[in-house]
């Protein structure tokens, strides 16, 4: 029995913004704002923010295939280092999750996570390629909570067509990212004026752009929910926004990390490889066009987690795998760049918890997954945390804000001792 | 000079370029002496990493170094370091093993001198990065253009072709700006988008556009292969609207120059007599190259002075 004394509840769904005291007891919350019980174990939370966990829908661990890059167990700890209660692993991993007896062992796996709690995407299509429909009734009966193609856009329009029409029927929301691989091949940054001055082949917005367009357009013959696990440019938000007032069923994500930095960073950084990612980097017009859809509530805030080692990013930029790790500094990033918790915490807990069906709240009876913030807290983004990933490209920066501790069902998993100690 | 390496002349000062262009002038006069060599690099070691087919400027980079009097090794592959199971750093490491004093790189990806500069002592010196810059073509286009036209400022220079896929014409538009000139570009829609006004130059859409009004006209090479990736229709209809024939160089005026960074497409960029007329520069240009990359070995290296130092 734990009880988190005094601190600031910040509870979008409840509307509870206020200093008061939460009472956690077999992995719940049982009481906000009542005296402690006397057999409780009191924990000091004057000047934290005490908010739902983070969740996160589409992260990479790596696992199976490639173990080193996380892996479940030491993935879990790492989300629960950056006050995540909840993290979807993507099905690109190696083989794919595509295959139900495989997503099972996952699954199980995933069960016994020791910090933040794991959940699976299975795969829309066989091996994600885009071609063949995978056995999705199958993969979400093996315990799926979501269906998607990782990163992957799917080119060909007919397959993703059928797989939205045929995803719906199984109750979990469909994942994609918007893209058009023919207008990606070969680009490495955002087309622009930084493409232009550093050399590098880029990658037009309208990819992106057109992508959502599709799915809008597809959507229309389906009832399902449709999550876009990236949305970075100015004009995908709006289309987004618009899909959201005709009243379809369609939230949309974008990395943490594009509200802090634009594209410009590859060249401040001479082509350090943290900087190559999918989607790139946007300039500041897309930047403060996103900043502002996560305040207006029409995209949400993701951690994008894609972890890689030194061997698979010290190379040269054209070949580096895409993809930064962001489970740890998500919220800095998302703190320092829009610098309102109530805003932050609807992005990053609330809103995914809904894609899921869950409500992430600080109420009498909810799960007892909070994350403990110190909004005081500032300084420079370093440079080894836990993650295996080395490819941190806000490493340097000035941050705001910093996650304390994680409570995952009442059980302390991260920067708290069992007895309720803040490290 | 205060740099370690030459990665580009994006962000190199008129100061920086001055000297380099006003050291390579003097080894020009050096190399018209009967004895070219002289024994400034004496006991140093210049390795050349070609890691895309070349023969001008690699044969143009060694050449330098042999008449500084450095030791000189080159080793070429036409493999991606992800391909031939290697990577960059893992032949760098072992290079540097070796401990060499420099290392002139050409390499299909933009960045990856300058991932080497970043990791290892020695003098980096970019031979060509992907799309991203060739600045040794680019000091020695801008001693060319010096040689006839004076001081560069005010200047127009024309840069006509593939602009946006061109190493040289992005280490020109850098250098030519920070040297006070204007650059005017042209060529198809596609290799030479509106949005190259980015980089502060002005975008033409024809050579009948450029010719006229510029002191320099510059062609790059049409690079065949791009054929097939919706670049352009034809050679043909490139050469109709893009190509530099003698009826549209007698329309520019009489001091403007071209030039080429070769090879040249004969036909296709440039029409027969265009390349060997009195206009053109393009014989200067290779000549202006090695004094060029000898002036940069020498004020990178630190010439005798720092000879000794560990």
């Amino acid at each position: 029995m734990l009880y988190l004394s005094g601190g600031h509840v910040c509870c979008p769904l409840s509307g509870r913004n206020a200093v008061t005291s939460v009472l956690v007891d077999g992995g719940k919350i049982v009481s906000v704002g009542e005296p402690a019980p006397q057999q409780a174990t009191v924990v000091d939370c004057q000047g934290l923010v005490i908010a739902p966990g983070f969740v996160d829908l589409s992260c990479e661990m790596g696992d199976p295939g490639e173990t080193w890059r996380e892996g479940l167990a030491h993935g879990s700890r790492v989300a629960a280092a950056g006050g995540y209660t909840t993290v979807l692993i993507s099905p690109n991993t190696v083989p794919t999750l595509d295959e139900p007896s495989r997503v099972a062992d996952v699954v199980s796996r995933a069960g016994q996570a020791p910090a933040a709690r794991i959940g699976v995407t299975g795969a829309l299509t066989v091996d994600l390629s885009g071609a063949h429909l995978a056995e999705m009734g199958m993969l979400v009966e093996a315990g799926c909570m979501a269906l998607g193609d990782g990163a992957r856009p799917i080119a060909d329009l007919l397959v993703l067509r059928r797989s939205l029409e045929y995803s719906a029927r199984f109750g979990v929301p469909t994942f994609l990212r918007p893209g058009v691989p023919a207008l990606e091949e070969r680009g490495v940054i955002h087309e622009g004026l930084v493409a232009a001055r550093v050399g590098l082949r880029g990658i037009s917005p309208a990819s992106e752009e057109i992508g959502v367009g599709q799915i809008v357009s597809l959507m229309v013959n389906t009832t399902g929910a449709v999550h876009l696990t990236h949305v970075t440019t100015a004009r995908a938000a709006r289309l987004v926004e618009n899909a959201q007032q005709e009243g379809l069923c369609l939230t949309a994500a974008v990395p943490a990390r594009h509200l802090l930095v634009t594209d410009a960073l590859v060249e401040t950084t001479a082509y350090d490889t943290a900087a190559r990612l999918m989607p790139p980097l946007r300039p500041q017009h897309d930047q403060a066009a996103l900043q502002q859809a996560v305040r207006a509530g029409v995209v949400m805030i993701g951690a994008d987690h894609v972890p890689w080692t030194r061997v698979e990013k010290e190379m040269e930029f054209s070949d580096a795998n895409p993809g930064a790790v962001g489970l740890e500094s998500a919220f800095q990033a998302a703190y320092t760049a829009l610098g309102d918790i109530g805003v932050v915490v609807s992005a990053m807990s609330v809103r995914p918890a809904a894609v899921l069906g869950r409500r992430a709240e600080v109420v009498p009876g909810a799960p007892a997954d909070l994350v403990l913030l110190d909004l005081h807290a500032q300084g420079v983004l370093p440079r080894h945390r836990l993650s295996h990933g080395v490819n941190e490209p806000l490493v340097g920066l000035d941050v705001k804000g910093a996650v304390r501790a994680t409570l995952v069902g009442g059980r302390p998993v991260h920067g708290m001792t069992a007895e309720g100690g803040l490290s | 000079m205060k740099r370690k390496d030459l990665l580009g002349l994006r962000g190199m000062s008129k100061a920086e370029i001055t000297v380099i262009l006003d050291t390579a002038k003097r080894f020009r006069s050096v190399n018209r002496r009967r004895v070219k060599k002289v024994p400034t690099l004496r006991g140093r070691t210049v390795v050349m990493a070609f890691f895309e087919n070349s023969t001008r400027t690699k044969t143009s980079f060694e050449l330098a170094a042999k008449r500084l009097s450095a030791d000189t090794l080159s080793f070429s592959s036409s493999t991606s370091a992800t391909k031939k199971g290697e990577t960059l750093m893992d032949t760098a490491r072992n290079l540097d093993a070796m401990v060499p004093d420099a290392l002139i790189i050409r390499h299909p990806a933009t960045g990856a001198p300058h991932l080497l500069a970043r990791n290892f002592p020695w003098v980096v010196i970019n031979a060509g990065d992907g799309i991203n810059e060739h600045p040794t073509q680019g000091l020695l286009d801008m001693l060319t253009m010096r040689d006839h036209l004076g001081d560069l400022e005010g200047r127009r220079v024309a840069i006509v072709g593939d602009v946006y896929h061109s190493r040289v014409a992005r280490s020109n538009i850098f250098g030519l700006q920070t040297m006070g000139a204007k650059v005017v570009v042209a060529g198809p829609g596609t290799m030479c988008p509106d949005s190259m006004a980015h980089l502060g130059v002005e975008v033409r859409h024809r050579i009948d556009d450029v010719v006229e009004d510029c002191d320099v006209v510059m062609m790059l090479r049409v690079q065949r292969e791009r054929l097939g990736r919706a670049m352009m229709p034809s050679v043909r209809e490139y050469a109709r609207f893009y190509g530099l024939d003698l009826k549209r160089l007698q329309k520019s005026q009489p001091h403007a120059l071209v030039m080429h960074p070769g090879p040249i497409n004969r036909g296709v960029e440039m029409m027969p007599g265009v390349a060997d007329g009195e206009q053109s520069v393009i014989m200067e240009q290779v000549t202006n190259g090695v004094a060029v990359r000898q002036a940069l070995m020498y004020l990178l290296l630190g010439g005798v002075d720092s000879g000794g130092e560990g």
